[in-house]
């Protein structure tokens, strides 16, 4: 079985745009929950949200942002940099691994639609097909689809290998990040990024989580990691951050939840790079299963010596 | 009797499967329809779709009703899909006899979030309160997932892949990963989905992507025919049982077929076109082909994503010309869809189930409403009559809007 190194690391959060920042944010403690206008009227309207997603320098086209729901700008914000100087040659064989989180909410594109369709206190089919659908957008299921943030990954960066996104809250980040780390070993890839990617911060969302129960105030984030087998990275001169196996050695990291908010999919990728970036003296793990769920925990080691 | 593939690795059979298509509830009511090339697509009746330019679908018809769901389960069965996962998990898992294993059984799904129904929508409207907790957790894209975890006592690992119309397909191949490594004794996979419903006909109407043949609904799905004019929006589940093959002869399991290889690639084209060679496809193709370890000459029968749009189906041939090299042309090809309309995040799983059933009966299911090949979809076609003729080994194709696409390489029973 080949050893999975991390030679690379991309972050978009509230608390930092790269890597160096938000280590800096979490040995300072400096939490970025504060209040959003759009959740004035939740118990609790404090977000951590991210004031503006550094995108745009990875869009092919810059007119494919309007098809882009947030959660798909954090995934390229974050991608790209994980991705780096990556040659372009291998991408054939890039896998592509992300967690995301629900449906991503349509940012009240389609409110115009249904307000137009309804009648007498109730949904007509009749003027859905008609005023109703003068006013839908017609783009919006390409928006928000669960799958669009590894779509605009693959499109923008050239990423042709091996793929999957997994649906779900923290555990599905988890899965993402697990499966390439599976898919290197087993030799299926020589290289993977993978991460997660989610935004709870709009109304919708925020609501929903206080209907579900969930504690904490919602957040948003992208974390994506490129991952090599430790051969292959060392083939090709690459520095080598770290090694991730599937288990659990070493102390159990915590999420970092009371800083940016819960982040769902992105949480247990934004809590591996805070590790990696700030320094890894001794093993440590991550384990962001769902509840109800069985998922194997991520191992970090610090590199071998050169 | 080789327990390992030619990779030394365990080899993974189906033990069990179980369907609920536009042609009706139960594998063998499905698979008799689709080799009889019926169209099972029809007028909406859900909803009166009077003034929408799309007003055909491929429903499912009246479902039975189910019971005996655990409680903390129930309101993941309440609608639509809850009841399509219900059955067809239900299905599997009977022509399968696996006892509950626990955590040495997992489940992973194909599905995508479930739009709210027009009652709850027309509520939301009229009441202006948000969705409740029970209607949230249903719209979940995991809803189907814990739901037939649930049912099948599979507290081992659950996992839900959202990759559109190739969600089914990525199901399947994870659970073969999951049964190859040794981390489960079986995997409970497939797809589910619901789109007859007004605001998708509405969405993707307006993308242009459905036929609007209104007048000849059963007409409407023609993959690969020159006259073709886009998909029809379909519904539906598909559940596989896979097992090591070690596992199911320990336990006198009856096998249906088996899975011999994955493959997956992304297109890295367009957000709703197929790059127009192909080379996505062809990638997934040979890298499935790879992972079954056989020669593409080896295969009897490719079950086509073959949606019916202009695109796909001419992207889709250049796909298995790139992959399968001069065993293109003469390889039998069908698109099950030209009855079924598609499935989604179903299609992939129901789809490897027809694979593995035209391997187990030798018979290739043809593409209804093939009047008039496009040139530019140049391949072994099976027009409207199904052909009586062994099948070694079926390849089926997923490919989903944003670029995912994924293969599996099935055969019949070891």
């Amino acid at each position: 079985m080949r050893a999975v190194a991390v030679t690379g690391l991309g972050v978009v959060c509230p608390i930092g745009l790269t890597p160096e920042a938000v280590v800096a944010a979490v040995q300072g403690g400096e939490s970025a929950l504060e209040p959003v206008a759009a959740l004035q009227h939740l118990p609790d309207d404090r977000a951590g949200r991210v004031a503006k997603i550094p995108v745009r320098a990875w869009l092919k086209r810059r007119k494919d942002r309007k098809l882009m729901a947030r959660a798909s700008e954090l995934a390229l914000a974050a991608a790209g940099p994980a991705l780096g100087s990556f040659p372009e040659d291998d991408r054939v064989d890039l896998g592509l691994f992300l967690g995301v989180g629900r449906e991503p909410p349509d940012d009240g594109d389609s409110e115009a639609s249904l307000a137009a369709a309804a009648h007498d206190r109730r949904l007509d089919p009749a003027r859905l097909a008609g005023r109703g659908r003068d006013l839908y957008p017609p783009l919006l299921p390409l928006k928000t689809l669960p799958n669009m943030a590894l779509a605009h990954i693959s499109i923008n960066l050239g990423i042709l290998g091996e793929n999957g996104a997994w649906a779900g809250a923290s555990g599905a980040g988890q899965r993402a990040v697990v499966s390439g780390i599976r898919a290197i070993e087993e030799g299926r890839v020589d290289a993977a990024l993978v991460g997660g990617a989610d935004s709870l911060v709009d109304l919708g969302s925020a609501r929903d989580r206080l209907r579900l129960g969930h504690d904490g105030a919602p957040g948003e984030a992208g974390a994506m990691l490129r991952l090599e087998s430790l051969q292959a990275a060392q083939a090709r001169g690459a520095t080598v951050l770290a090694l991730l196996t599937v288990d659990a050695s070493g102390i159990a990291l915590e999420p970092m939840r009371h800083l940016v908010g819960d982040v769902g999919a992105a949480t247990v990728p934004l809590m591996l790079i805070t590790a990696i970036a700030g320094g890894i003296a001794a093993p440590v793990h991550v384990d962001g299963s769902d509840p109800g769920d069985v998922s194997a925990a991520i191992s970090v080691s610090p590199p071998p010596p050169c | 009797m080789d327990l390992f593939d030619g990779y030394g690795r365990p080899r993974v059979v189906v033990t069990g499967i179980g369907l609920v298509t536009p042609h009706g509830v139960g594998v063998e009511q499905a698979w008799s329809e689709v080799v009889a090339g019926r169209s099972a697509i029809r007028g909406i009746t859900r909803f009166d779709p009077a003034g929408f330019p799309v007003r055909f679908g491929a429903q499912v018809p009246d479902l039975p009703a189910i019971s005996d769901i655990p409680a903390e389960v129930a309101p993941l069965a309440a609608d639509l899909k809850g009841r399509l996962s219900v059955l067809a998990v239900r299905e599997a898992l009977q022509m399968s006899g696996l006892p509950a294993l626990g955590p040495r059984a997992g489940v992973c799904i194909g599905s995508e979030a479930a739009r709210p129904s027009l009652a709850d929508v027309a509520h939301r409207l009229a009441s202006q309160l948000p969705p409740g907790a029970d209607e949230l957790a249903r719209m979940r894209p995991d809803a189907p997932t814990r739901l037939m975890a649930a049912l099948a006592g599979a507290t081992g690992p659950r996992s839900t892949v959202s990759t559109a119309c190739t969600s089914g397909s990525q199901a399947v191949g994870e659970g073969v990963l999951r049964l190859r490594r040794g981390e489960v004794d079986a995997m409970i996979v497939g797809g589910v989905d619901v789109l007859v419903d007004p605001i998708m006909v509405t969405g993707f109407s307006l993308l242009g992507a459905l036929s609007t043949r209104n007048d000849d609904p059963a007409g409407a799905s023609r993959p690969f025919d020159a006259d073709r004019d886009g998909f029809v929006l379909g519904e539906g589940a598909g559940v596989l049982v896979l097992e090591t093959l070690a596992a199911a002869r320990a336990r006198g399991a009856s096998i249906v077929g088996e899975i011999l290889g994955y493959g997956c690639s992304c297109n890295a084209y367009r957000i709703t076109d197929s790059p127009p060679d192909g080379r996505g496809a062809a990638q997934s193709m040979s890298a499935a082909l790879a992972d079954a370890g056989i020669a593409p000459e080896a295969v009897d029968y490719i079950n086509a994503h073959g949606t019916s749009t202009m695109m796909n189906d001419a992207s889709e041939t250049r796909g298995i010309h790139r992959a399968l090299g001069s065993h293109g042309a003469s390889v039998r090809v069908s698109s099950t869809k030209s009855m079924t309309g598609h499935l989604v995040a179903a299609c992939g799983a129901v789809e490897a189930i027809y694979s593995v059933l035209a391997c187990r009966d030798g018979v290739v299911p043809p593409t209804a409403n093939l009047h008039r090949p496009d040139p530019e979809c140049d391949l072994h076609h099976v027009p409207f009559d199904a052909v009586q003729t062994p099948v070694r080994h079926a390849m089926t194709n997923a490919f989903g809007f944003g670029g995912s696409n994924g293969t599996l390489v099935v055969a019949g029973r070891p």
